[in-house]
């Protein structure tokens, strides 16, 4: 293998099997130019972690805290939610399928009182025919009754 | 670190279950990593505290799609990385460069303030993918295949990234490693 073929950076980073890396160690034992490059790798690596880790400035919420709670749109996406909508939306949608049918108070009126005048003057026929009837079955009786013939 | 991928799993099992303080105890474990990613990303303490703040709330809501919770961490950092990079999108217009373009480091004896101050100026002039890179590589430890993961983008390209960021940092701190006394 040559130079090219080892990956130093990979070395570095500790990315490499350990057959890699023996391999590569072997090859840096003997070979001046990749020692440096392995050398350089490393040290910048190393140098990389001088950079200081900050603390967190205040801790993050919990889960406890408010700021987990949904907001207030998040509940209409809720899955009960949406379900106790969709029953709403179909009762409501049940009362207005089955409403009764618009009332015309006046035509109701119209027929009442057509109705009420029917019966009153049928009501009104009946009992002359029948005060017809009885003046006809006296008369007949006081006819035979008396013989004089009723004027 | 095995044994806390294992516990990790098991607060995850918890939480997913409605248990509060499991998850509380994940963010304790986590938030600094995640606030210090965040921090050298977006170079706002304010906006890396808020963002780490939302990147928590979302793990938290989206905790049950989470198909391998042995794998908190790179999705945990795929989150972060989304809602950075959301936030320096947003930034953009403004035409704000994350961190102040310095001239590069000067040859002296560094203390380890000055070293790490040194160093914050060299990421500060990588590009921003470049920094995440390094960011996700150095200072959180994770693999190439995680950072595909987390950066939804080829194995190759995380090390094309990468490796150019070791090269300009090679370059940038060059003077401070070796007059600095590292050498």
């Amino acid at each position: 293998m040559n130079c090219e073929s080892y990956d130093w950076k990979a070395y570095a980073l500790g990315e490499l099997a350990a057959t890699q890396r023996r391999e590569a160690e072997k090859h840096a034992a003997t070979c001046e130019g990749c020692r440096d490059e392995l050398a350089h790798m490393r040290l910048t690596v190393n140098t990389l972690s001088a950079l200081r880790e900050e603390e967190v400035p205040r801790r993050i919420a919990f889960v406890s805290d408010k700021v987990f709670e949904p907001r207030w749109w998040e509940t209409f996406l809720r899955p009960t939610f949406a379900a106790a909508c969709v029953i709403a939306a179909a009762i409501v949608m049940h009362g207005y399928m089955m409403r009764p049918a618009p009332v015309d108070a006046a035509a109701i009126q119209a027929q009442v009182n057509q109705a009420v005048k029917q019966s009153v003057t049928q009501a009104v026929a009946d009992v002359e025919r029948r005060n017809a009837d009885l003046d006809n079955k006296v008369t007949t009786l006081y006819v035979k009754s008396t013989g004089i013939k009723y004027q | 670190m095995i044994f806390r991928e294992v516990e990790d799993r098991d607060l995850i099992a918890k939480a997913r279950k409605g248990d509060v303080e499991a998850y509380n105890l994940l963010v304790s474990r986590w938030e600094k990593r995640v606030f210090n990613y965040l921090l050298r990303l977006v170079s706002n303490r304010e906006d890396a505290l808020d963002v780490s703040q939302e990147v928590f709330l979302k793990a938290y809501q989206s905790l049950k799609k989470l198909d391998d919770p042995g794998r908190f961490g790179a999705w945990l950092f795929r989150i972060a990385h989304n809602e950075a990079f959301s936030l320096l999108r947003r930034r953009k217009p403004e035409g704000e460069m994350p961190f102040e373009t310095g001239t590069p480091v000067r040859g002296s004896e560094l203390l380890p303030i000055e070293l790490s101050l040194a160093v914050e100026r060299a990421l500060g002039r990588l590009s921003e993918e470049q920094r995440e890179a390094v960011l996700l590589k150095v200072y959180q430890g994770f693999k190439f295949e995680e950072m595909a993961e987390i950066l939804s983008c080829p194995v190759s390209t995380v090390k094309s990234r990468l490796y150019t960021a070791l090269d300009l940092l090679k370059a940038t701190l060059a003077p401070a490693i070796f007059r600095g006394g590292h050498i």
